[in-house]
């Protein structure tokens, strides 16, 4: 279906422009008359060859344009088709291999940006212009070479938890040194506060304790402990970050655990390991498997070290591990790759108006009661009750507690929270054996392997009252937690008079998400989560080259996707690490030395300090990551971008907009 | 003969990373906007001059819009600010010159917000039949003539 | 020896400043007149248009056209000027891109009048009066000489500064004379002949001329006088900075500056800065340009007719 423009033009000085327009199946041609569309800019000034094709990023739609490369000697192609996004690459290779420089070929989208959101005669007129437009920029771009740069051949993993621990575990064996930040006393992350995990029941800490010591221990691995990431500078391969590790005012390698130091420790404060169920001193170790081993000293609840106040723990620290003047220490490391894995917190039950605000101490989330069936966890794993330690005889748990809630929480699915919260029952049930659980669900979610006989398991070998309604209320009465709920299958109102009350919270990300994208210039989703470069395709990398998203942070999900997807960025990590060099746009921008006033308003616009100033301003190409600020704050014009110049630009406005073309190479 | 109703000309910046992906997805979605829009894709609002905004209104626009990046979300950090201030500033000189300033609007679309962009869009085309056509186009005679006074050149 | 050339300077509507402007020749004036004949030069000696109509075409050698053109006669008498002469130059601000009289363009015709009859002015004929009595006609707009006519080259300045002068005399009395539409001054800014220290890049406030005494080694600019220095063709020597006075882009934009207006305020736009740079700042930055009364007046005090189509429309 390829067509020859009518009449080419036969200068052989000016541009020889190929367009080849994408039919993309039905997607484009339903709405645009491709046909119109090839005509019109067949008549373009410049164009020498018009084409069609069904799917122009299938091979013989690649073949049209490499064969008209050849035998037309095109100097330039547009492609109107999707969005660049999608298969720049693919037709820029393509004329790469056809001998044209990849640089000469530009895509315009005719399909996201036309023809999906129009749909009259205008759609077609519209594709003309967006096409027209990008024919006028390709006939001023010039051949480009790209920039190669050296990288740091380290990686940056941001947390701690498992999908953290998976990403360096796996960077680390392929032989890549490993910079693991992690902002609590210890890694291990959410996992580490699990019970059992479903829907194998294993011991979670069991699974996960022997990962966390290999941490420990890999020679490749250089774990920050109670440290944040300060900032972050620079590009792909050469990112510079500055990390701020606190004191912890116990040295590691004396600490011996013996925990004679809390014993003395005046203060108490609820214990965050265990969602504050049990206390803990100013001096502590969050659970005993933690890694480092080592106490830390918590400055905010110490009754005060500048000045001192008290030292009791010191007196009695036999290793004298405790150092009361240990600095607060800035680290600075080059890396070429970074691995983000926050993870995520739970949604404030505080928020629940409707189950009592959190103020009803026996209406908890689900994390709190994995601390109760927990061995190590404030009740030794008997399942006891916060307000008066008895055990709970009926229990009611509220499955989407926050979540698929548009008008008041969470709209999304929080993904985990039907199986977890079917674990919870069975556990309870194997805890309390005259216990009885019911579970108000909106869906059952299994999707998953084994996920749904889990379930089923739990529903029918532990006899748990699964009822299918949204929990209207919690409200305290006496000693017991009263829930007022409907059973939508009967029609029933329910009321429980309730022990206990566990509420499967939404998952969130974790607090700090935002600013970490922030400094890292990585986008957040309307949720918080961090966002992928593309949903299906791209789910393991941020926008920004060379920072990948691993576990939670990205959205809800359970271990084995954590695992898995810190596998995948850690795959993709190790991809920039192993690279010889990388390769670097040379779409940056360029100083014309003869017009350049060295007036230096240049300089302070650039993110990447990638201007010198001087009798002249210099670019470093290396740094320029070509947003164009610098070029749009030049007062003389003498800032340019390479093939996006103000005159090309100028040019596809005026076509846009509709100008008669005018041939280039007039005055 | 009926009148055709006024349609608005407008060219559309939109930085890659946010609003041009924020347009992507609205493809993706199908969520359909008025056709008036031509859009023209820039790494980064901060690329966008105002001399273009300038450019587009002689060579017959009624509008020009830019999307850039939420504030704090600039793929590079800051153009996103740069341009807020320019923009803001031009809208005083249109003022003075008699432009409605409204016929410049500066929005922020991030890549998830696919359901703004066609909404904006809307708005915008919808503004624009309000104020009606503005008729800058280029009169040769009056702007510096080439040869004599090179303006732009690269 | 070859005949001398013929010169002819021409005042179309402008305050005079360019033809004292040749005075600041100094005694290189004297050597200037020996070697060229004058052909007409209304302000110097007594010549009348029938003098010029009395001539040849391209009998000139060159025109030097200083001032706006506001008049009908203005209008006349260019094109009658451009027809007796090998070379026209644009001469000064005015006849470069409109000049100060080209402000005007931002009232319309009638609003102009009606202002200037208020003042006694007849805008036409009193009834019964002589015809040769009335003023020539005002045209709709101020315009730049090359909105009329084949401009050949540019002289900038308001006015033209004597090393500029001295470059355009030179090309001519030699004969090497440089492309069509070559601007005698500098292609860079000025900010290349300034002394200045530019290290503190930032606009952290905006104050007008008389409302600071600035230090005198660092840049204006960051001092938060609007000076257009960056935009600005260099040539003058940075006259007015150095002097402790913004520059006010009289030399015209640098070649590849396009709309100086709008380059400016992409510039400033780029430097302004109410602190940390962020949403929490906006009002801040917002009030800080707030204080740039009338970017028209101040970005295009000597282009208006060329850059700039008002929305005052009315008699166009």
């Amino acid at each position: 279906m390829a067509s020859p423009a009518p009449s080419a033009p036969s200068r052989s000085a000016g541009p020889r422009i190929g367009v080849f327009v994408c039919h993309c199946g039905k997607n484009i041609a339903t709405t645009v008359d491709v046909p119109r569309v090839v005509e019109a800019l067949a008549s373009h000034p410049g164009v020498v060859y018009a084409a069609r094709h069904e799917y122009m990023c299938s091979d013989p739609g690649q073949d049209v344009i490499k064969k008209a490369i050849q035998e037309h000697r095109l100097t330039g192609v547009v492609v109107a088709a999707c969005s660049p996004s999608m298969h720049e690459t693919t037709f820029r290779t393509a004329a790469e291999e056809a001998g044209l420089n990849p640089y000469l070929l530009e895509i315009a989208n005719i399909r996201e940006w036309c023809s999906w959101v129009h749909d009259g005669p205008e759609t077609t007129d519209k594709a003309i212009r967006i096409t027209r437009a990008m024919v006028e920029k390709v006939k001023g771009n010039h051949p480009l070479e790209p920039v190669e740069v050296d990288h740091a051949t380290q990686c940056l993993v941001v947390g701690g938890g498992i999908s953290g621990i998976q990403a360096a575990l796996d960077i680390a064996n392929a032989g890549y040194e490993v910079l693991l930040v992690e902002r609590s006393p210890s890694i291990g992350g959410r996992m580490a506060q699990l019970s059992e995990t479903f829907p194998t029941l294993d011991c979670s800490q069991c699974i996960l304790t022997p990962k966390m010591v290999e941490v420990s221990r890999h020679p490749r691995i250089r774990l920050l402990t109670y440290s944040e990431v300060e900032s972050v500078t620079g590009y792909l391969g050469n990112y510079h970050v500055v990390i701020r590790k606190k004191p912890t005012y116990v040295d590691p390698d004396k600490c011996n655990l013996c925990g004679e130091c809390a014993k003395v420790c005046p203060i108490r404060v609820p214990n965050e390991f265990d969602r504050g169920l049990s206390q803990r001193a100013a001096i502590y170790v969050p659970f005993p498997q933690a890694v480092p081993s080592s106490y830390t000293l918590d400055e905010e609840s110490c009754l005060g070290l500048n000045p001192l106040r008290c030292s009791e723990c010191a007196k009695v620290c036999e290793p004298k591990a405790i150092d009361y003047d240990m600095p607060e220490e800035m680290i600075e490391e080059d890396v070429g790759a970074i691995v983000v894995a926050t993870g995520y917190d739970l949604y404030g039950k505080e928020r629940m108006a409707e189950y009592g605000h959190g103020t009803v101490p026996d209406v908890i989330d689900g994390l709190e009661f994995e601390r109760i069936l927990s061995a190590g966890g404030p009740t030794k794993g008997e399942v006891r009750r916060p307000s008066d330690g008895k055990v709970p005889k009926e229990v009611v748990f509220i499955q989407c507690s926050g979540s698929r809630d548009p008008e008041l929480h969470k709209s999304y699915c929080s993904k985990i929270c039907c199986m977890y919260t079917a674990k919870h029952a069975l556990l309870y049930r194997h805890n309390v054996h005259d216990g009885t659980a019911y579970v108000f669900y909106i869906d059952i979610r299994a999707g998953g392997k084994e996920y749904e006989e889990f379930v089923v398991r739990a529903m029918e070998d532990e006899r748990i009252l699964y009822l299918r309604g949204k929990v209207a209320k919690v409200f305290r009465d006496g000693d017991k937690v009263v829930v007022w709920g409907v059973d939508t299958l009967t029609g029933k109102r329910i009321e429980v008079a309730a022990d206990l009350v566990v509420l499967a919270q939404a998952m969130v990300p974790s607090a700090g998400t935002e600013e970490l994208a922030r400094k890292l210039h990585i986008a957040c989703g309307g949720e918080g989560f961090l966002k992928e470069a593309h949903p299906k395709l791209r789910p393991l990398e941020a926008l920004t080259a060379g920072i990948f998203l691993a576990g939670a942070a990205h959205g809800p999900k359970d271990i084995p996707e954590a695992v898995a997807q810190g596998s995948g960025a850690a795959a993709k990590a190790i991809a920039i690490l192993a690279a010889p060099t990388l390769t670097h746009s040379p779409e940056v921008a360029e100083v014309d030395e003869d017009l350049c006033s060295g007036c230096v308003v240049c300089v302070p616009q650039c993110p990447y300090s990638a201007i010198t100033p001087g009798d002249v301003a210099h670019v470093n190409e290396l740094l320029c990551e070509g947003c164009g600020t610098c070029v749009a704050a030049c007062p003389s014009g003498a800032m340019r971008m390479k093939n996006q110049t103000d005159a090309q630009v100028k040019r596809m406005i005026q076509v846009a907009l509709g100008a008669e073309p005018v041939e280039v190479g007039r005055a | 003969m009926p009148e055709t109703p006024f349609e608005p000309k407008i060219v559309a910046f939109l930085c890659r990373w946010c609003a041009g992906a924020g347009a992507d997805l609205a493809g993706t979605s199908r969520i359909a906007y008025p056709a008036n829009a031509v859009p023209i894709r820039v790494n980064c609002s901060g690329r966008v001059e105002p001399e273009w905004v300038m450019e587009a209104f002689r060579s017959g626009a009624d509008g020009v819009f830019i999307g850039g990046c939420h504030p704090g979300d600039c793929h590079y950090v800051s153009g996103n600010y740069k341009t807020r201030r320019r923009i803001y500033l031009l809208k005083k000189l249109l003022a003075e010159m008699g432009i409605e300033p409204e016929r410049v609007r500066l929005e922020w679309v991030s890549a998830t917000e696919g359901a703004k962009y066609a909404r904006v869009m809307k708005e915008f085309v919808a503004e624009l039949k309000r104020l009606g056509p503005l008729h800058l186009e280029r009169e040769e005679k009056t702007m510096p003539a080439s040869p004599v006074l090179p303006r732009v050149g690269s | 020896m070859p005949p001398r050339p013929r010169i002819a300077v021409y005042w179309t509507g402008g305050c005079g400043g360019c033809d004292v402007s040749f005075l600041e020749l100094g005694p290189a004036l004297l050597d200037v007149l020996a070697q060229i004949e004058i052909a007409f030069w209304p302000a110097l000696v007594d010549t009348k248009r029938s003098d010029v109509e009395a001539l040849a075409p391209r009998s000139i050698a060159a025109t030097l056209v200083n001032g706006t053109l506001r008049t009908e006669e203005n209008v006349e008498m260019v094109h009658l000027l451009r027809e007796k002469s090998e070379l026209v130059v644009a001469f000064g601000a005015c006849a470069y891109q409109g000049g100060v009289p080209g402000l005007a363009n931002l009232a319309t015709r009638d609003e102009i009048l009606r202002r200037m009859s208020g003042n006694g002015f007849r805008p036409s004929p009193p009834p019964g009066g002589e015809a040769e009595d009335a003023p020539p006609g005002l045209l709709p707009q101020a315009k730049s000489l090359a909105d009329e006519i084949t401009v050949d080259y540019v002289v900038p300045g308001c006015p033209p500064m004597p090393p500029l002068i001295g470059l355009l005399l030179g090309a001519l009395l030699s004969g090497d004379l440089p492309a069509p539409g070559h601007v005698f001054a500098h292609d860079k800014a000025l900010c290349e002949e300034c002394p200045r220290t530019r290290e503190e890049r930032k606009l952290t406030k905006v104050v007008r001329p008389h409302e600071l005494v600035p230090d005198p080694n660092v840049c204006l600019l960051d001092q938060g006088m609007i000076c257009l220095g960056p935009v600005t063709r260099g040539g003058c020597g940075a006259a007015c900075p150095k002097a402790g006075m913004p520059c006010t882009g009289c030399v015209g934009p640098t070649p590849n500056a396009g709309d100086p207006g709008l380059a400016m305020i992409s510039a400033l736009g780029s430097l302004a800065r109410a602190g940390e740079e962020g949403p929490g700042a906006f009002a801040a930055e917002d009030r800080l340009l707030d204080a740039l009364v009338d970017p028209l007046g101040t970005f295009y005090k000597y282009s208006l007719p060329a850059y700039v189509r008002t929305g005052k429309r009315s008699d166009r």
